[in-house]
């Protein structure tokens, strides 16, 4: 037998990793800690808070919970999002509200495994949680309302008293309550989510 | 060895083709014609821009006095149409923004600038009708649309109430892009199509069985009535212990009649819709 060349061999030698997909044995203790995390989680009916996604389901918010994971060999972290399905029949949620959900204690549905518990923070429509002042970006409404009223408000502009409640152009304008796709057939009828 | 091969292979089985597979169902697949990105229909404005009106000064010239007296050749001089194409421009960009602005010197706002943008993308959009080899308005008009779709989603994330405000003034349409890319194939769109045909064919059979199952209830119920009676008079005559009670039977009754009730109002419902379609 010839004899290989020692990097060879020594490549040989080294363990492969198995792929990501496949069951690892003796996970790391990190990955149990959190198995048994959810497993309690699910037991209490722990509270979750994520971002209500557009959802075509009747009676139901898809909510993305979005936690960081650690990637070992890149020593990183990156976004992973997880989702779940939540209850509410009144649809309290519109798309892009950060909302509590709980879980239930037992899934209602095939799907459905929490309920929504409380809108935490309507989407465009912030208020401050110290003093209870609504927000811009980075300014209360009453300043900017001031400084409009110290340069003369024109009569046209817009009024927050006189908004009604979101939603009014849903369907018509604003298109953000369901999921978009890129048109792939012309079937003559109109598609109003195809981009 | 490889003769054995041979053999074992040479068994007949059944002939699956896995590659290139052809459905057999009659599904028509359309592709949708390419609409260009500077178009109204891609970029989501709903409405032009209003005609110019023919006795349109220039703005500075509007409360001049001795214009007023000069006679029509001097006046046409001084009318928007018969100057420089920038001016109608800056024109329409101020009688837009003063629809939106906060007040009378705001020009940064982000209502100011939507529709500042608005206003160009309108006129680039005229230019491209009359003009559709002007490369490089069709840049610049590509990167304002993209750069005012970016604000609009800044604004909605913002305050949702301005934002709608925004929408109804500026007469756009706000469509989130789709999660992916992807170029449209014919192999995937088949795909979807069949997926969806499959879908809507498992409702219909399963709304067709649901409908069977309905038909059979008020049927059986007869049946269970008569049964039920029948055993309890079968039972007492006999000097048997009676298993069937009175009220199982009125519960069964209370349930026809709901049933029946039901079926009616649907019946009335549906004839209703019917005399009205007729009539359209």
């Amino acid at each position: 037998m010839n004899v290989l060349p020692g990097y060879l061999i020594d490549f040989r030698q080294i363990e492969r990793k198995p792929a990501r997909q496949f069951p690892r044995f003796g996970p790391p203790l990190h990955d149990v800690l959190e198995l048994l995390f959810v497993g309690i989680m699910a037991s209490r009916g722990l509270l979750l808070m994520g971002q209500c996604m557009p959802c075509i389901k009747q009676n139901a918010s898809k909510i993305r919970i979005r936690r960081m994971q650690l990637d070992k060999n890149l020593n990183m972290y990156f976004k992973k999002d997880e989702f779940y399905f939540a209850h509410d029949p009144q649809k309290v949620c519109k798309t892009g509200d950060v909302v509590l959900i709980r879980e239930l204690p037992e899934r209602l549905t095939r799907l459905i495994t929490h309920a929504v518990e409380k809108v935490v923070y309507p989407l465009g429509d912030i208020t401050d949680p110290l003093t209870g002042k609504k927000v811009v970006v980075g300014q209360y409404r009453e300043d900017i309302e001031m400084a409009n009223q110290l340069f003369g408000k024109s009569a046209k502009a817009f009024d927050y008293d006189k908004a009604p409640p979101r939603g009014r152009l849903e369907g018509t304008k604003d298109f953000t309550h369901g999921e978009t796709y890129i048109k792939y057939h012309e079937d003559g009828k109109d598609q109003p989510f195809a981009v | 060895m490889n003769k054995l091969l041979n053999v074992a292979q040479a068994v007949p089985r059944q002939f699956v083709r896995e590659y290139a597979f052809k459905s057999d169902l009659k599904i028509k697949w359309v592709r949708p014609e390419k609409i260009a990105c500077y178009k109204p229909e891609k970029s989501g404005d709903l409405s032009k821009l209003p005609p110019l009106k023919g006795d349109e000064l220039l703005p500075e010239f509007r409360d001049c006095k001795e214009l007023e007296k000069a006679d029509d050749t001097v006046k046409s001089l001084f009318l928007l149409s018969n100057n420089a194409n920038y001016l109608t421009t800056k024109h329409y960009r101020d009688e837009m923004v003063k629809e939106v602005q906060r007040h009378a010197q705001d020009y940064g706002s982000i209502e100011a600038k939507l529709a500042n943008m608005t206003a160009l993308i309108r006129r680039y959009q005229e230019r491209m009708e009359s003009h559709p080899r002007d490369k490089m308005i069709k840049v610049r008009l590509k990167e304002l649309i993209d750069k005012r779709k970016k604000f609009l989603k800044y604004l909605r994330r913002w305050d949702y109430p301005r934002f709608e405000w925004m929408l109804e003034k500026l007469d756009l349409v706000y469509k989130p892009p789709p999660e992916r890319f992807h170029w449209i194939t014919r192999k995937e769109s088949l795909q979807k199509l069949t997926d969806s045909y499959c879908e809507n064919l498992k409702e219909e059979r399963l709304e067709a069985y649901h409908k069977q199952l309905q038909a059979q209830q008020i049927p059986f119920l007869e049946e269970a009535i008569k049964k039920m009676e029948f055993v309890r008079n079968e039972q007492i005559s006999c000097d048997v212990p009676v298993t069937v009670t009175e009220e199982q039977i009125a519960d069964s009754r209370r349930q026809l009649a709901q049933l029946k009730e039901l079926r009616e109002a649907e019946e009335t419902a549906k004839s209703r819709k019917q005399d009205e379609d007729s009539f359209n």
